[in-house]
């Protein structure tokens, strides 16, 4: 860019030499258009899993993403991010999920519906070497869900080095529409960051706002798309940066899925604000395009008011970035020749939702984003995270309407755990039609109050806790977090409880390890192994004891079992010897 | 060929430098299962001690280079002694028996030291695997040196700038290290309370 400038002006300084300059100008323009080509990066798309059953190993690794040294990363089965796990609703899905990281961490199912002591808040502290196996049945629409760690105070650090990965659910009403699905051809997935770097190439773990993008993890990020109708699956996972997207041809796309499901029917858009934790689903017509043209997908982040995360004029310090308050590309698409059977349309419809409205509420709760300022981090209602404390008690089947008030000095990005929910008011307007459908995270900007409605069902665990907390990393590690749990009916417990008792065999153990419990009324609610050192190896919730525990990873040796009832938390202990 | 960013950086500032602190002896078991102390080498000019463990895999890449220290070195009166200062009731693969299988498996030719109570990690300040010390006898005194990465570059070596090499080179030739710090980067070792 600086090369045109400088040959523009020349040239109005001396007409007489204009033709030259013409020639000039063109010169530079085709060379420099040579070089931009050249600085695109092809854009990694992550491995795909199928199935129901999901080996995970999260790593301490690195990646040659700068010239020179590498850059300690994060990964997932990978050097940067993780794959992208493809669930059916209704599957049961089982995850192994082994932390060979050096420090303890969480994954979290993010926008998932499952059971309390399976969803990878904060409490579900895996340390290192630790095998955590939850499961749960994918109740969710199908829709782009993702997973990311959420260890208190080590979120913001994790997902810098780039933890994490995307949850596709599929559904038979997904699949019976006309739309591009087949994965990295026509149906990318897109997870938008962005990373200050110091000066021996690694991530600075203490930074906000990124110097540079890396769009799945690729700096310069450049994808060639056929020119038919193609789906982009795009995911927030920045730190605190919202991005305002659009195209650089400020053409129209089609929103079609928000966080949780697909709308109704397609919304035409120009822009849209993507928050932190947000996802959504869009339709891109490049079928006008001829094959060998680009077009950029930008972030309009330039002109944005302050409050607006990457707003600030800043471009160094802490809250400053190279990258805000201007527009910048995220992505850069080549068209290239269409598939066969390519989708060239835009559907005109979509699915049949059916939203809460007030008319269903059965309770109305309301939080007020509070305190602020230099070393006093944000808090709702004046109480910053405490582990043992537990904010809010829902109950189980209840239609709740939560109004989240931000009188605040800067924006954030409302999450909630457990639940899909309708946005259905903003104070300063109407709901924008992008955001029309379900949703886990929205977008709470300063001196705006927004109501949301939802029902918490199935899952009740007067014990474990659900999160609700503002998704900018460094806003919920400094406290900007609640908990709720789901309680079901109590009743009144007459009958004692019963004894905790069972029986593990064979022991000495090869491969699987048994349980027998001799009082039938007990539910197991945890188990956890771990050597007689008190090292912790394995991390069962609520695990399906039927066919047994898959115990022939472990190095032979002397085990401890703490088995957890249920009904009285009660913890009970055996050993085994792993042949 | 793909092409990388690169440009406007920032580093952030050691809280505390260990250059210039002194270090006490110490005595660790090595993977032969003899103990080994700074005395055990009494016409040692000086020592490289590397922090490193088994299981990191940037760690990992630095055997061959430890190895041609160890070798280029030794004979100059510098020997390298590696110390695991992992905390092994954490890390599974620290155990001193996959200290010694990754001993064997990467043909070292030093020692390699386990710190099982981490005194010694503590002693030096060490933060990552891997990071090198370089310290050096000054009036009956073991004075650190130089702190920090080994190279700058962990897959290439071949275009790295050796850190640790030209800081030894200057004090074999009497003159201070020009640059006797650079931040270590890897696996970082957590310390027990």
């Amino acid at each position: 860019m600086l090369a045109i400038s400088n040959a523009k002006v020349c040239a109005s300084r001396n007409s007489s030499k204009l033709s030259f300059f013409f020639i000039l100008l063109l010169t530079l323009l085709s060379s420099t258009s040579d070089l931009w080509a050249q600085d695109y990066n092809t854009l990694h798309i992550p491995a795909a899993l199928y199935g129901t059953n999901f080996n995970l190993t999260i790593i301490d690794t690195f990646k040659q993403i700068l010239s020179g040294n590498q850059t300690i990363t994060g990964g997932i089965n990978d050097d940067f991010w993780g794959p992208t796990i493809f669930v059916n609703k209704g599957d049961t899905v089982h995850m192994n999920v082994l932390n060979k990281l050096n420090d303890s961490t969480t994954i979290h199912w993010h926008g998932m519906h499952l059971p309390a002591v399976m969803d990878g808040g904060p409490h579900q502290i895996i340390p290192p070497g630790t095998l955590w196996q939850p499961y749960w049945k994918i109740t969710n629409n199908a829709a782009t869900y993702w997973y990311h760690p959420h260890l208190h105070q080590m979120t913001q650090a994790q997902i810098i080095k780039g933890v994490g990965g995307f949850l596709i659910v599929r559904d038979t009403e997904e699949a019976a529409l006309p739309l591009p699905r087949t994965y990295g051809i026509d149906d990318i997935p897109l997870v938008l960051t962005s990373r200050r770097y110091l000066s021996n190439n690694q991530f600075d773990l203490t930074n906000i706002y990124g110097d540079y993008m890396l769009t799945n993890g690729t700096p310069n990020a450049q994808v060639s798309l056929p020119a038919q109708v193609v789906r982009l699956r795009i995911l927030n996972a920045e730190v605190e940066r919202g991005y305002d997207l659009g195209f650089s041809d400020n053409r129209t796309f089609y929103v079609i899925a928000n966080d949780g499901g697909l709308l109704d029917a397609p919304v035409a858009v120009t822009r849209l604000k993507l928050l932190v934790g947000e996802r959504v689903e869009i339709l891109v017509d490049l079928s006008k395009n001829s094959a060998g043209s680009s077009v950029n997908l930008q972030a309009f982040n330039g002109g944005q008011p302050f409050g607006f995360p990457g707003g600030e004029p800043a471009t160094s310090g802490n809250l400053g970035s190279l990258l805000n308050n201007t527009t910048f590309t995220v992505l850069h698409v080549i068209v290239a020749a269409p598939t066969s059977g390519a989708i060239t349309s835009i559907p005109k419809t979509l699915v049949k939702n059916t939203y809460w409205t007030d008319a269903d509420v059965t309770n109305s709760r309301t939080i007020t984003v509070t305190d602020q300022g230099p070393g006093t981090p944000f808090t709702f209602d004046h109480v910053g995270f405490v582990f043992n404390t537990i904010n809010k008690t829902v109950p189980l089947g209840a239609i709740e309407k939560w109004t989240i008030t931000n009188n605040n000095t800067f924006g954030h990005a409302f999450h909630i755990h457990d639940v899909e929910f309708k946005v259905v008011s903003r104070s300063s307007g109407s709901v924008a039609n992008y955001e029309q459908g379900w949703k886990d995270v929205v977008y709470l900007p300063k001196s705006e109050s927004v109501s949301f409605i939802a029902k918490f069902d199935d899952y009740s665990d007067a014990i474990h806790p659900y999160m609700y907390h503002c998704h900018f990393a460094d806003h919920e590690d400094g406290g900007m977090m609640g908990q709720f749990v789901v309680e079901g009916s109590a009743g009144v417990k007459n009958a004692p409880l019963p004894e905790v008792s069972y029986t593990l065999f064979p022991n000495p153990a090869l491969k699987k390890l048994f349980i027998q419990l001799e009082d039938p009324r007990v539910v197991v609610y945890y188990i956890t192994i771990t050597t007689i050192n008190g090292r912790t190896v394995m991390m069962l919730p609520q695990p399906d004891l039927s066919n047994g525990i898959d115990i022939s990873m472990l190095p032979s040796g002397s085990y401890i079992v703490k088995l957890m009832d249920k009904e009285s938390k009660q913890i009970t202990i055996r050993k085994f010897i792993k042949e | 060929m793909a092409s990388y960013v690169s440009g406007v950086v920032t580093d952030i500032p050691k809280e505390s430098s260990p250059i210039g602190k002194e270090i006490q002896n110490f005595r660790l078991q090595n993977v032969d299962g003899k103990a080994i102390g700074l005395e055990n080498f009494p016409q040692a000019k000086g020592f490289v001690i590397v922090f490193t463990c088994n299981h990191c895999p940037f760690a990992k890449l630095y055997s061959r280079r430890f190895n041609d220290l160890s070798a280029k070195y030794r004979s100059l009166g510098i020997p390298l002694l590696a110390v695991n200062s992992m905390d092994t009731s954490v890390y599974d693969e620290e155990r001193f028996a996959n200290m010694q299988e990754r001993a064997k498996v990467d043909h070292f030719e030093f020692p390699y030291l386990q710190d099982p109570l981490q005194t010694v990690g503590k002693q030096f300040s060490a933060d990552h695997t891997p990071q090198a010390f370089v310290i050096w006898k000054e009036a009956g005194k073991w004075m650190i040196k130089y702190s920090g990465a080994i190279d700058d570059n962990g897959k290439h070596p071949e275009k790295a700038t050796p850190f640790v090499a030209n800081a030894i080179d200057e004090l074999l030739a009497s003159k201070p290290v020009s640059h006797p710090e650079y931040r270590s980067l890897g696996c970082a070792i957590n310390y027990r309370e």
